[in-house]
């Protein structure tokens, strides 16, 4: 259905071109040569589906303040198992508000409506009978600005395993704790203060405390919007080694202002305009061969 | 944290159980319940807390809520949630009655405790004043007599002392008196207003003609500024007394009493008001002090028979007791025998005796 | 200077841009002197109103802490007091013996009137309770200290003039004469009046004492204190965190700050119609006092604890939400140990409004003459402004100064209740 999208979209821009019948693989090759779809098309181009997606997110339309306001409109992708995604595209895109979407983040927003499928596994989370509860324990979150609870260290990380009941006893959740403070690469530079206050650490601790926290909880898929826009470089090449790391055992969904970081970290990319969903497909395609003109004046630097 | 609001929620839950269960089989009471005047409230509290210590019972619980709050208090109905006794510095009225009859408060015991003088008084600094009650009607009331024509009222145009009476000084007209909700008011309004009022023949005719137009005539006080509400606040009266020796203050004679060193009272018809002139009646501005006993409150709450014992013994409203120092004046001994009588047989009153 | 002289040479833009800004600087400067000596003329102004209130209150006040006492030798006469009825015994007319003893020259009636009052009335209920302690004691004559009048109280401490003329004194030269003599023995003195301290209310300002109101208001505020901090707080918590915004929230928060605007007697009139007449609880109680003052205190400690709620960040609430926390767990776990300071805050101000107030506890039978300390809820009490008001409004000039000093109390209750919450806070906060 997506496809049918993508192939109207080629019609209507370049009709005398006859391309609608070319495969994703003929656009890249066509791509070669150059021939950028037009700025004004605004379907989707790209690869946007995979095969057994973890997630995967069909004609997606999010508005605020009780429906006044269009935030994205009719977005269509699927994540697939361990794979780290990253999602890119000027401020006011709406790349966090979809990143938002997937652990239903956008339920604490008071007239935040969320229209269309992201089903889990084939399961739709927005479905009446999910309870989102279980929803955010599968689905991570890591936020832009590090937000580590006012608690101690240990507190941080044990705090979601102890209302989910993943720890029974103190041993257990001592050895959680270490794990997932390992994990994020973060225990041999506090573990000699677990009882300190985590708001105490520094801005690339913090965030690595946030990470530890979120994967205390043992997700499927970890959601980071922005992680390392208030971090210093040598901060953020640390959190980019750990995402290298982590999608070894969870899926990652990154949104992230820095293209850098993008083809750095992700393999497959997806670039946002306005609410609109340009150009998804493998992270070296996006940054190399553009199909669409809105995505290569992008990463070109022409705007954004 | 969440232990905390556990205890707190268990807490209240508790005690609100415990208000309402309280509420309902607290059908006891067992100290004494009395509102009223708050001129006999200092008479009243002496007597409690004397009551309370010389005997096993709890001390009474006293509020002041004036003659006419307690009376509306009292003759809401028989129950421990209404009070047994309400002291008021006049009598019962008539419609009081006949509405607390109306409520199940059938016999109600009267007691007169003694006599309260209102007294006019000024600053020791400056020399006492000579008036009459017709002089206090003329100064104090809203609209005079014009000439000696019956029936004709000017507003009040009377500046100082001089101009009302030609033998007082020449000082301005100011007085510090109590605000209309208060008993001491309604009684100087009462005595010394309407009394310099029946002085005019005309006035004292009208009486009978329109009673209506004769009270507004003798009780309503003027409002141009020479009669300054001080609130009820006697103490404050008496500051403002001494501070400004041109100025007179209307208070009740405890405190006076209580004040000599810094006011003294004005000769009201030739009397200076002193605790004989109080008693034997020829000091003219004095009222009576009453409390009124629910009778069917006498065997369910434990005491009150022993507290109007107290109350009316030689002891305490005696010539010599422990409320003439407070500054009650005593009734004469043949009035007292009447009362401490009624006490002892809790004769009620009966709607003929008013 | 010599920095400007260096700029002037650079260029021609510039040195406009510096003389604009030199010739202005001056008066800028001057205008922030004069809004700093303002600030601090209005802080030094409050301050020198307070401390005048607080040097009236206490030069007014601290006499009231000493109290005369009169020693007597009493001869505990074993034929007046029968031993199986201690109560029954006519204890004043030992002391009256006692003072007969000590003034063997008064003969006239009026005149030993006056002796007996040297003494406070409550002598003699001291010497019952010494004889009821002291059994063994019946037969000797014991020495005692009893509390003076309070005309001899003031006398001592200087508010009754001896240099004026005898008639405008409230002690004429022969009482005077008695306590010169009593000062000669040495059996007149002034000690720490613990009575103030222990006793309750009284019509005799020698034996009134400011417990019984001190214990009225700490049961009232027990009950303001948890009635209106849960509900205060599970309101605010619910109308902030879980009430969606629409039409009747809107109302409801109107309400509220409305209702903290509300004259405090209405809510006197409405506990008297609700909780006295309609739930039939008792009069002049701690409880229905309570109740009235938790009406009066809830808009205040829902608006501030709704004020602490806005202020926890949000990136608190959704790194709370991002681990899976359900809202309630958000709420409990996160923004309301945050929250906690504020509303403790809150709770506190309210608190000490609730102690100041007299005009709600008028209309249910809290401002009353009590004598007896309350040892309970249901106790007939008062509290301590209405026995400041009460003793303002009595005749006794010894009542001026206990005035003050309950003012002083009433203070020092406020003081202590406000560095209770700042400890309280402190001890919040340090737990991040």
């Amino acid at each position: 259905m997506q496809m049918t999208a993508a192939e109207q979209t080629a019609e209507q821009a370049e009709a005398d071109m006859k391309q609608e019948e070319a495969t994703p693989e003929e656009t890249v090759k066509k791509s070669g040569k150059r021939k950028l779809v037009a700025r004004e098309e605004r379907a989707t181009v790209g690869e946007m589906a995979v095969e057994n997606p973890r997630m995967s997110c069909r004609n997606v339309d999010v508005y605020y303040n009780f429906g006044e306001k269009k935030a994205i409109n009719n977005i269509s992708l699927d994540i697939g198992r361990n794979e780290v995604i990253a999602m890119i595209g000027p401020s006011g895109c709406g790349k966090s508000t979809f990143l938002r979407c997937l652990n239903r983040m956008n339920d604490t927003i008071e007239g935040c409506q969320v229209k269309g499928e992201i089903s889990m596994d084939g399961k739709n989370i927005y479905d009446k009978d999910v309870d989102v509860v279980p929803l955010r324990a599968q689905v991570g979150m890591v936020f832009q600005k590090p937000n580590p609870f006012p608690k101690s260290i240990y507190e941080n990380i044990a705090y979601g395993p102890k209302i989910h009941g993943l720890v029974q006893n103190r041993d257990e959740t001592d050895e959680l704790v270490e794990n997932s403070l390992k994990r994020a690469g973060l225990w041999n530079e506090v573990k000699d203060r677990l009882d300190q206050p985590g708001t105490g650490l520094s801005g690339g601790q913090q965030q690595r405390l946030c990470i530890a926290r979120t994967i205390a909880v043992n997700p499927e898929i970890i959601l980071m919007d922005e992680p390392c826009s208030a971090l210093d470089p040598i901060a953020t090449a640390i959190i980019e080694d750990l995402i290298d790391e982590l999608k070894q055992e969870y899926t990652i969904a990154i949104v992230t202002h820095s293209m850098q970081q993008a083809s750095r970290v992700s393999q497959r990319t997806a670039y946002f305009h306005l609410g609109d969903l340009i150009e998804i497909g493998p992270t070296d395609q996006i940054f190399l061969n553009p199909l669409h003109q809105l995505t290569e004046d992008y990463i070109t630097g022409r705007f954004g | 944290m969440k232990k905390l609001l556990v205890a707190a929620t268990a807490l209240v839950f508790g005690l609100g159980l415990s208000n309402v269960s309280g509420a309902f089989a607290g059908s006891s009471r067992d100290y004494i319940s009395i509102v009223g005047s708050s001129t006999v409230y200092p008479f009243a509290t002496v007597v409690a807390e004397q009551f309370g210590k010389s005997t096993a019972f709890k001390t009474p619980k006293i509020e002041s809520t004036g003659s006419g709050g307690g009376h509306k208090l009292f003759g809401a109905g028989v129950g421990v949630q209404h009070p047994d006794i309400t002291n008021s510095s006049r009598r019962i009225k008539k419609s009081e009655l006949e509405k607390a009859m109306k409520n199940g408060v059938k016999e109600i015991v009267e007691v007169k405790i003694g006599y309260d003088g209102i007294v006019v008084a000024n600053s020791k600094k400056a020399t006492a004043m000579k008036l009459t009650r017709k002089d206090l009607f003329l100064a104090l009331a809203k609209d005079v007599p014009s000439g000696n024509v019956a029936g004709k009222t000017v507003p009040n145009p009377y500046k100082t002392w001089k101009d009302v009476n030609p033998a007082l000084p020449d000082i301005k007209i100011e007085v510090l008196g109590p605000p209309p909700t208060s008993g001491t008011r309604d009684a100087f309004v009462e005595l010394a207003m309407e009394g310099g009022a029946k002085k005019f023949a005309w006035i004292k005719a009208l009486k009978k003609q329109d009673k209506k137009a004769y009270k507004a005539l003798c009780h309503t006080i003027r409002e141009d500024g020479a009669y300054i509400e001080a609130g009820e606040n006697d103490n404050l009266i008496v500051q403002k007394l001494e501070a400004n020796p041109n100025a007179l203050g209307i208070f009740g004679f405890s405190f006076l009493d209580q004040n000599t060193d810094k006011v003294q009272g004005s000769f009201i018809d030739g009397v200076q008001p002193e605790f004989d002139a109080i008693a034997d009646g020829s000091y003219p501005v004095s009222r009576p002090l009453f409390f009124y006993v629910k009778k069917a409150h006498v065997n369910t709450i434990p005491g009150i028979k022993e507290f109007l014992a107290e109350f009316t013994s030689e002891q305490a409203w005696g010539d010599e007791g422990y409320l003439t120092d407070k500054g009650l004046i005593p009734m004469p001994a043949d009035e007292r025998a009447k009362y401490q009588a009624a006490v002892k047989n809790l004769t009620p009153l009966t709607l003929g005796d008013l | 200077m010599s920095n400007s002289d260096a700029i002037n040479g650079s260029g021609n833009g510039r040195v406009r841009t510096m003389d604009i800004v030199n010739k202005g600087l001056a008066k800028r400067y001057k205008r922030e002197r004069r809004f700093r000596m303002m600030g601090l003329s209005a802080i030094i102004l409050s301050l020198a109103f307070l401390s005048l209130l607080f040097i009236s209150i206490i030069a007014n006040g601290y006499t009231a802490f000493e109290q005369t006492m009169i020693q007597l030798d009493v001869h505990l006469d074993a034929q007046e007091i029968d031993k199986e009825n201690l109560a029954a015994a006519n204890y004043l007319g030992l002391i009256r013996t006692s003072l007969k003893k000590t003034f063997p020259d008064v003969k006239k009636r009026r005149d030993k009137r006056k002796m007996y009052n040297l003494v406070s009335p409550g002598a003699s209920f001291m010497l019952q309770d010494f004889v009821m302690r002291n059994r063994h004691e019946i037969g000797n004559t014991i020495t005692i200290w009893v509390p003076a009048d309070d005309d001899v109280d003031m006398l001592m401490k200087g508010n009754i003039k001896r240099d004026v003329p005898e008639s405008e004194r409230r002690m004429n030269d022969m009482q005077l004469s008695w306590v010169d003599k009593l000062i000669a023995s040495g059996q007149i003195k002034k000690v720490f009046n613990t009575t103030f301290f222990t006793a309750g209310d009284s019509r005799e300002p020698e034996l009134a004492g400011i417990w019984g109101a001190a214990c009225g208001s700490f049961y009232t505020l027990i009950v303001t204190l948890l009635l209106s901090f849960p509900i205060g707080v599970a309101a605010a918590v619910y109308l902030e965190e879980f009430a969606p915004t629409n039409r009747w929230t809107d109302l409801i928060e109107v309400n509220i700050n409305n209702l903290a605007a509300v004259p405090s007697i209405v809510f006197g009139l409405l506990g008297l119609a609700v909780f006295l007449n309609f739930f039939e609880l008792p009069r002049s109680a701690p409880l229905v006092g309570g109740l009235v003052l938790t009406l009066m205190t809830l808009p205040t400690i829902i608006i501030a604890s709704r004020a602490a709620l806005k202020s926890v960040p949000p990136s608190i609430r959704e790194a709370a939400l991002g681990v899976g926390a359900s809202k309630t767990q958000m709420v409990t776990h996160h923004v309301l140990p945050l929250a906690l300071p504020g509303m403790l805050t809150g709770t506190i101000i309210g608190m000490a409004q609730a102690l100041g107030e007299t005009a709600p506890l008028l209309m249910i039978g809290m401002v009353a003459f009590i004598v007896d300390i309350p040892g309970g809820f249901t106790d007939p009490s008062t509290v301590l402004p209405v026995q400041i008001f009460l003793w303002a409004d009595s005749p006794e000039r010894a009542f001026l100064e206990r005035t003050s000093a309950a003012i002083m109390i009433l203070l020092a209750f406020l003081v202590t209740m406000n560095a209770v919450a700042v400890l309280l806070r402190k001890k919040f906060e340090r737990r991040w």
